[in-house]
């Protein structure tokens, strides 16, 4: 406290001092400050200095309490804006875990126009490592005046050793998510793909995009891959075994077109779906080509006999027929100028499950026509076949309805000409028919039972049902589909032949060939649906190109492989459908 | 009183010095624990990345359609016929374990017996010769 001291002593001899302050000095000060006291002067500027002291720590405090609340905000950020660039998508497994489609991490080359110096040398270095990029294209881009530019997107680690050697100021990669099909082809479809945004353009890739995926990726949040995975019910291996078999028979019956689908009679789930000719998610420029859609939803066709299995179950359900009602096919059945022939003529009067399992058009018309017009459209609707079929798939196709329905038409469609429909909505349908009388609808993503009895919507009774499942097996025992009977699985099945048309009139030569398998048919569990387009007569089939030739041998190899896959036990020295399964109906 | 304040200012500027410091102590540790958890996150985030590279590679591999090429090439199995499924308490009862009988060796039996008396040929005992 020395300044104390000298204060005690000094005061006294202040005035003393001033005094003996010269004159001319005196007045210099008196000129320059005024005459004022100094004391209280010092002591303001004291406090000014105080004050200004005090508001820059102040300052400073204040923005030490605003680095403490938002910790390295400004690393993060500049984190997240290196990555974020391709959205990370979650992985897509099938039903049992195996992957169908993954993210990996790819660099990319991109450019600052701005900060190169050298744009013909910066040219030519990046045209010699990367061959196949174009040289005007690159100057041009280079010598933009624009912050930011991509010069090639997903380039190979080796590439990226290579440009990184070049030293170019103004390139430089991120790291962005390449969306990878670990399967190709097999899933193709089914799964979709990606552009090169990573954003999905088809299948159930758009689906994902479609529930959530766009908005996280809008708030900058899809960068981590820790998004929870979506599981199909697809089964990968179910799903190659009816793809490699559909691959064999498009070969060996040189068919235009082949497509199958393997679904869960109970929970409505597609377990496989193929549809030949494919192409391979990885280089998804094949998918544009129109030989490719996806032919059993974005595809509608005149389903032929199968069809045939939903008019006498219509039937069947309003109690006006029943299975031992007899109709007369002894002749064509004339329709003002048409006649209605049939292909396996008996020329007798045949019974329903005769009608059903020699397929006749005559027997079936005549079913129709009397439960009369209203009715029969009541009943399709009802089964979903008139109205467009919506699935997670963004690609739908609306059936071809008659937009005047009368008399003839329903005697068309009661075997499956006339109206044309996406494969999907049959598989539907017969499901319906075979799973104890409920329309679910299908879904590509696992479901549960209880899920699907929730959705499920009562359409026949479950009587009909049963006689339903009686009439397919019967058709295995003793119709066209004895080919698919493969021994332990109990099938059942109907097949359809429509001839295709050509320049306005039914081709005779050109046919489409479906069928469609159950199993086991006493208490379904599975539906097979095969599907041929122009199958070509073989001498292994004696010339025939009907359904019976084709399809159903090519089900019959694909049950017999996939139902070990699919947990059903065989069972062998089962008795006849008369026993099993008719003797539960009649009382 | 002069000399009270004159010991607090002492104790304030010591205190001062040691708060500077701690403080600078702390923030060094601080910077040094920041850069750690900086370090593992771009770790976990290569981990995972890495993962997943070998994850999509594991699934190329695993897919059916190349195991199906090459178990045709090099093995000489075939698909499973359905009369090849069975189940499991359909199974037969396990055979009874045959027990062995123990091997009978006649010359073991002969030395092991109790009145064998070792008689060689070539060399009379001792004790015979008296």
């Amino acid at each position: 406290m020395s300044a104390m001291d000298t204060d005690a002593t000094t005061v006294p001899a202040a005035p003393a001092a001033a005094r003996a302050e010269p004159w001319r000095r005196r007045v210099l000060r008196t000129l320059l400050y005024g005459d004022v006291d100094r004391d209280a002067k010092a002591r303001a500027r004291v406090g000014l200095a105080i004050l200004a002291f005090g508001a820059v720590y102040a300052i400073i405090a204040a923005r030490l309490v605003m680095f403490a609340v938002a910790p390295e905000s400004h690393f993060t950020r500049r984190g997240v804006a290196r990555d974020a660039v391709a959205t990370a998508r979650p992985d897509i497994l099938d039903r049992d875990g195996l992957i169908l489609a993954t993210d990996v991490r790819a660099p990319s080359l991109f450019a600052e126009p701005r900060k190169i110096i050298d744009v013909d040398e910066a040219t030519e270095l990046l045209t010699a490592v990367l061959p196949d990029l174009d040289a005007t294209e690159l100057r041009d881009r280079l010598g933009s005046r624009r912050g930011f530019v991509w010069l090639k997107r997903e380039i190979t680690p080796k590439q990226r050793q290579e440009i990184h050697r070049l030293g170019l100021p103004g390139v430089g990669f991120l790291a962005e998510n390449k969306r990878v099909y670990p399967n190709s082809a097999e899933v193709s479809h089914l799964i979709g793909h990606v552009n090169i945004d990573n954003q999905g353009i088809a299948g159930m890739e758009k689906w994902v995009d479609g529930h959530g995926l766009q908005a996280l990726h809008l708030a900058g949040l899809a960068t981590d891959r820790l998004q929870k995975p979506i599981e199909l019910a697809v089964d990968l291996r179910v799903q190659h075994a009816l793809r490699d078999e559909l691959i064999f028979a498009a070969t060996k019956y040189k068919v235009k077109a082949a497509a199958g689908l393997v679904s869960d009679v109970n929970t409505g789930e597609i377990v496989a779906m193929v549809s030949l000719p494919d192409y391979d998610p990885n280089s998804p420029k094949q998918a544009n080509d129109p030989q490719r859609i996806n032919r059993l939803t974005t595809g509608v066709f005149e389903l032929g006999s199968t069809f045939k299995a939903l008019t006498i179950a219509m039937a069947l359900d309003a109690g006006k027929i029943t299975l031992n009602s007899a109709f007369d096919a002894r002749v064509p059945l004339r329709y003002g100028r048409f006649s209605i022939h049939d292909y396996h003529a008996q020329r007798r009067v045949l019974s329903v499950p005769e009608i059903f399992t020699y397929s006749s058009n005559i027997g079936t018309a005549r079913i129709a026509l009397a439960m009369g017009v209203e009715h029969h459209k009541w009943f399709l609707r009802k089964m979903g076949q008139l109205d467009r079929l919506r699935t997670e798939l963004p690609e739908s196709a609306e059936p071809l309805v008659p937009k005047r329905w009368g008399e003839l038409n329903t005697v068309t469609i009661a075997f499956g000409h006339g109206l044309s429909v996406a494969p999907l909505q049959a598989v539907e349908g017969i499901n319906a028919l075979v799973n104890g009388g409920l329309l679910i609808p299908p879904t590509f993503l696992k479901r549960t039972r209880e899920d699907a009895l929730k959705l499920a919507k009562q359409v026949i009774k479950p009587e009909t049902s049963q006689k339903m499942r009686y009439l397919m097996r019967l058709n295995a025992e003793k119709g066209s589909a004895r080919k698919a009977d493969v021994e332990g699985y109990y099938v059942g099945g109907k097949t359809g032949t429509s001839e295709k048309v050509v320049n306005g009139r039914y081709s005779k030569t050109k046919v489409l060939n479906t069928f469609t398998a159950i199993l086991p048919a006493d208490k379904p569990r599975y539906q097979v649906m095969i599907m041929l387009d122009e199958p070509q007569a073989l001498p292994e089939t004696h010339g025939f190109t009907t359904s019976g030739w084709n399809a159903v041998p090519t089900a019959g190899r694909v049950i017999a492989r996939i139902a070990p896959m699919l947990g059903i036990a065989p069972r062998f020295d089962l008795p006849v459908a008369d026993q099993l399964i008719l003797a539960k109906v009649r009382p | 009183m002069r000399m009270f304040f004159r010991i607090l200012n002492v104790c304030v500027v010591v205190s001062l010095i040691v708060a500077a410091a701690y403080v600078y102590e702390i923030k060094f540790e601080s910077t040094l624990r920041a850069e750690r958890v900086a370090k593992m996150r771009a770790d976990i985030r290569r981990e995972r990345d890495a993962i997943a590279a070998l994850r999509a590679e594991w699934a190329t591999l695993d897919n059916p359609a190349r195991l199906q090429g090459l178990a045709r090439r090099h093995l000489s199995l075939r698909p499973a016929e359905v009369t090849q499924y069975d189940t499991l308490d359909r199974l037969p009862e396990r055979p009874p374990v045959i027990v062995q009988p123990p091997p009978v060796d006649a010359i073991a039996a002969i030395i092991s017996s109790p009145d064998f008396t070792p008689m060689t040929g070539s060399v009379a005992s001792q004790t015979e010769r008296r």
